[in-house]
C-alpha cells in the first residue's frame, strides 16, 4: 500500500494494468465474433418470419407446442441422470486416484484421460458395438444362460444415458480429482490421530474440502449435457429426443430457422438458469460451512 | 536469386490455372451413393467438358442450401436433392430454372418433369427382412408387416413422416391409387398416423439415415426394416441374410438443381446436361440399384437384363407401388410432419 503511494509506481501499476487488459483484446475480439454475434443473430432469427416480417409467432407456436416441452424434459432428464451417474462413479474414482502414489496417480490417469483423446462419433459407435441386440454384452448374457432374451441396452434412454456417462466421466473427474489432491495430507493425519475412522474423515474432512471440486465439475456436466446431440442421435434409436434433436429436426425437415432459433433460446435460458442455480447452491453452502465453524 | 523467381513463377502458375479449368462445385449425399454418382456420372461428364469439379458432400441437402442461399454464400453450383426437396426449394425460390435449351426436355417423362430440379434416378421404399428370422416365409404385404401376432419381431422405420404415411394406407387396405387422394382430406391423415401409433410398441429402432438403416438389417438389429431399395440391395449382396420386395413400394425420384445465385450457372446446367446422358445414369446402377429416370436408359441394352428386376422403375416391378408425390409433399408436408411427431411423442 505505501508503496502504491508514491505516485510514479502507481502511474506504472495503472499502465501495466492497461498492458495486461489489453494483452485479452484478441481473446475478447474471438469470443464477440464466434459468441455473441451468433447469439444475437439468432434472437433476431427468432422474432422473423419465413418472409423476413417481424413477429411473435414463432415464440407462440414453439411455447404452445407440447413437442417443445417433452423435448425440455428429456433434456433435463438426461442432464440430471448423467450427473447422478457422474459423482456416484467419479467421487469414488477421484479419492482413489488421490490417496495413491503420485506417479501410479499419473499413470491410472492417463487411462482416465485416453477416451477423451478420442472422438466422440469413434466413442458413440463403440458403445452400439457393445450393447446392441447381437453385440458383445448381450451374447455374453444369452451365451452364459444369464438372461434367455437379448436385454434392450440401446436405441432407448438407458443405452443413451450410458454414452454420455462415458464421455462425460473424465471431464468431471478433473476438477474433482484436483481439489481433492490440494488437500492438507495433515488434516487427514489429524482426522485419523483423532480416532475418526475412514468413513468419518471421507464424510468430515474430504468430501466438505471438494465440494468445490464436485461443483465444477457439475456445472462442466451441465454445460455439455444439455447440448448433446450425437449420443442421442445414435444411441437413442429416434426415442431419445432432446432439445438438440428437436432443433435439428426443426431445421431440417420443417426448415423453419424462426422456431429452431426460438429453441435455441430456450436451450440458453435453461443454461442460465441451471447455472445461477448452480452459483445460489455453492454460495449457500459456503455460508453455511462458515456458520458451523463459527459456531 | 534464382529460388526467389523459381517460387514466383510457381505462384504465378498456380494463380493461372483456375482460369485455364471451368471450376464446378457439386454437392451430393456422399457414402457409397455419393461415389457412385460421381465415378458413374459427373466424373466421367467432368473429363468429357474439361471442367475442374469439386465435391461437397451433405447429409441434408436443402438445409445446406437454404443456409448458402439465404446467407447470400452460394458456394455450390449443382446441388443432388430429392424431388419433395426440390419441390419445397423450389417453392421457397432457392433454385435457378433448368435451363432446357442445355437440358434435353424429352429426357424426362411427364409425369416427372420439374422446372428447377432434373431427376435423374429412382428407388423405392421398400420392405426389407432378415431371412435367418422368417426364412422362405416373411410377410409378403404391408398389412402382414403390420400384424404382429403372425410375424413378430422387432420393427425399424424411419423416423420421417415421408413414405411412412403412404405405407401405412396401403397396410389398411387403401389401393395405391387412392393413397393421396386419401390422405388430402383430414381424416385420410389422421387414418394414417393412427395406423402408424399402432405399430409402434413394435418398432425399437427409428432410424435417421439411410446407412444407419443398412447397419439395422446387417447387424440384425431389427428383424423388418422399411428402408430405400438401394441400400437393402448393397446389404444383400454384401451377403447379409436379408431380402427385400417391390411390392407396394413408395417410388421416389433424386434430382439436380442449381442454387439461386450459384457462381456457374451456365456450366452448372452444361455438367447436369453431359452426367445425366442415358450411358451414365444407366452407369450408375453398376454401383447402385436406383434405376433410371430417363426411358431411354433403360433401351438398347444399357443396363444388364438381370439388374433390371433390382431397379424400382423396372417394367416388371410396376403396379403394386405408389409414386410419392412431390406437390403433395410441398403443400401438406408439414401439417404430416407434425402430426407424425406428436404421434412418436404420445
Amino acid at each position: 500500500m505505501t508503496v502504491l503511494a508514491d505516485p510514479a509506481l502507481a502511474a506504472d501499476a495503472r499502465r501495466e494494468r492497461r498492458f495486461f487488459l489489453s494483452l485479452s483484446l484478441p481473446a475478447l475480439f474471438i469470443v464477440g465474433l464466434a459468441a455473441i454475434l451468433p447469439i444475437l443473430w439468432i434472437i433476431r432469427q427468432s422474432f422473423l418470419t419465413t418472409g423476413g416480417d417481424y413477429t411473435v409467432g414463432n415464440y407462440e407456436k414453439v411455447l404452445s407446442s407440447g413437442l417443445t416441452w417433452a423435448a425440455l424434459v428429456t433434456t433435463v432428464e438426461l442432464s440430471f441422470g448423467t450427473l447422478a451417474f457422474c459423482i456416484l462413479l467419479g467421487t469414488p474414482l477421484a479419492l482413489a486416484l488421490a490417496s495413491v502414489r503420485p506417479r501410479v496417480a499419473n499413470l491410472l490417469m492417463a487411462f482416465v484421460m485416453l477416451p477423451l483423446w478420442t472422438s466422440i462419433l469413434v466413442r458413440t459407435y463403440g458403445w452400439l458395438v457393445l450393447l446392441r441386440r447381437e453385440g458383445l454384452i448381450n451374447t455374453a448374457l444369452t451365451g452364459s444362460g444369464l438372461t434367455a432374451e437379448p436385454l434392450p441396452l440401446v436405441y432407448n434412454f438407458t443405452g443413451t444415458l450410458i454414452g454420455m456417462v462415458h464421455y462425460m466421466l473424465p471431464l468431471f473427474l478433473l476438477p474433482v480429482y484436483a481439489a481433492m489432491r490440494d488437500i492438507d495430507a495433515n488434516l487427514v493425519r489429524a482426522s485419523a490421530s483423532m480416532g475418526a475412522t475412514l468413513a468419518q474423515t471421507i464424510r468430515t474432512v474430504i468430501l466438505p474440502l471438494s465440494t468445490g471440486g464436485i461443483f465444477s465439475g457439475s456445472l462442466i456436466v451441465f454445460i455439455y449435457t444439455i447440448g448433446f446431440f450425437i449420443t442421442p442421435a445414435v444411441l437413442g434409436g429416434g426415442k431419445v429426443n432432446p432439445l438438440s434433436i428437436r432443433i435439428e429436426r426443426t431445421l431440417s425437415t420443417f426448415q423453419d430457422w424462426g422456431s429452431a432459433s426460438v429453441l435455441g433460446i430456450l436451450l440458453l435460458v435453461l443454461m442460465a438458469l441451471i447455472g445461477m442455480m448452480f452459483l445460489v447452491a455453492r454460495r449457500l453452502m459456503a455460508r453455511n460451512k462458515f456458520g458451523t465453524a463459527h459456531a | 536469386m534464382s529460388w526467389l523467381r523459381i517460387s514466383l513463377a510457381a505462384i504465378a502458375v498456380t494463380a493461372a490455372l483456375p482460369v485455364c479449368a471451368q471450376t464446378v462445385t457439386i454437392t451430393t449425399a456422399g457414402g457409397d451413393y455419393g461415389n457412385a454418382v460421381k465415378t458413374a456420372m459427373w466424373g466421367p461428364a467432368a473429363k468429357e467438358l474439361g471442367y475442374d469439379v469439386r465435391e461437397e458432400t451433405q447429409s441434408d441437402g436443402l438445409a445446406a442450401l437454404k443456409m448458402q442461399v439465404t446467407s447470400g454464400a452460394v458456394s455450390t453450383d449443382i446441388i443432388h436433392l430429392g424431388s419433395p426437396e426440390g419441390a419445397q426449394a423450389a417453392a421457397q425460390s432457392l433454385l435457378e430454372p433448368l435451363d432446357y435449351k442445355i437440358i434435353d426436355p424429352k429426357s424426362v417423362p411427364d409425369g416427372a418433369k420439374s422446372d428447377y430440379c432434373y431427376p435423374f434416378d429412382s428407388y423405392g421404399t421398400v420392405m426389407s427382412w432378415s431371412t435367418k428370422t422368417y426364412g422362405q416365409n416373411p410377410p409378403k404385404t404391408w398389412a402382414e408387416f403390420w400384424d404382429v401376432a403372425k410375424f413378430p419381431g422387432r420393427r425399424a422405420l424411419r423416423a420421417n413422416a415421408q413414405d411412412l404415411i403412404e405405407i401405412a394406407l396401403l397396410s389398411d387396405g387403401v389401393a395405391p391409387a387412392d393413397v393421396y387422394p386419401t390422405l388430402s382430406t383430414p381424416e385420410g391423415l389422421a387414418r394414417a398416423i393412427k395406423r402408424l401409433e399402432a405399430i409402434k410398441p413394435n418398432v425399437s429402432v427409428w432410424w435417421t439415415s439411410g446407412a444407419q438403416s443398412a447397419q439395422l438389417l446387417k447387424d440384425g438389429e431389427a428383424d423388418l426394416v422399411v428402408t430405400w431399395n438401394g441400400r437393402a440391395q448393397t446389404v444383400k449382396a454384401d451377403g447379409g441374410a436379408v431380402d427385400y420386395t417391390f411390392k407396394g413400394s413408395v417410388i421416389g425420384t433424386d434430382c439436380l438443381g442449381v442454387p439461386k445465385g450459384a457462381p456457374n450457372k451456365e456450366a452448372a446446367m452444361k455438367l447436369i446436361a453431359a452426367m445425366t446422358q442415358p450411358a451414365r445414369v444407366a452407369k450408375l446402377t453398376d454401383f447402385i440399384a436406383y434405376g433410371p429416370v430417363n426411358p431411354a436408359g433403360y433401351e438398347g441394352g444399357l443396363i444388364p437384363k438381370d439388374r433390371l428386376k433390382t431397379l424400382a422403375t423396372a417394367p416388371e416391378n410396376a403396379g403394386t407401388s405408389v409414386f410419392s408425390n412431390a406437390d403433395w409433399w410441398v403443400k401438406n408436408g408439414e401439417a404430416a410432419q407434425k402430426a407424425f411427431d406428436e404421434m412418436m411423442n404420445r
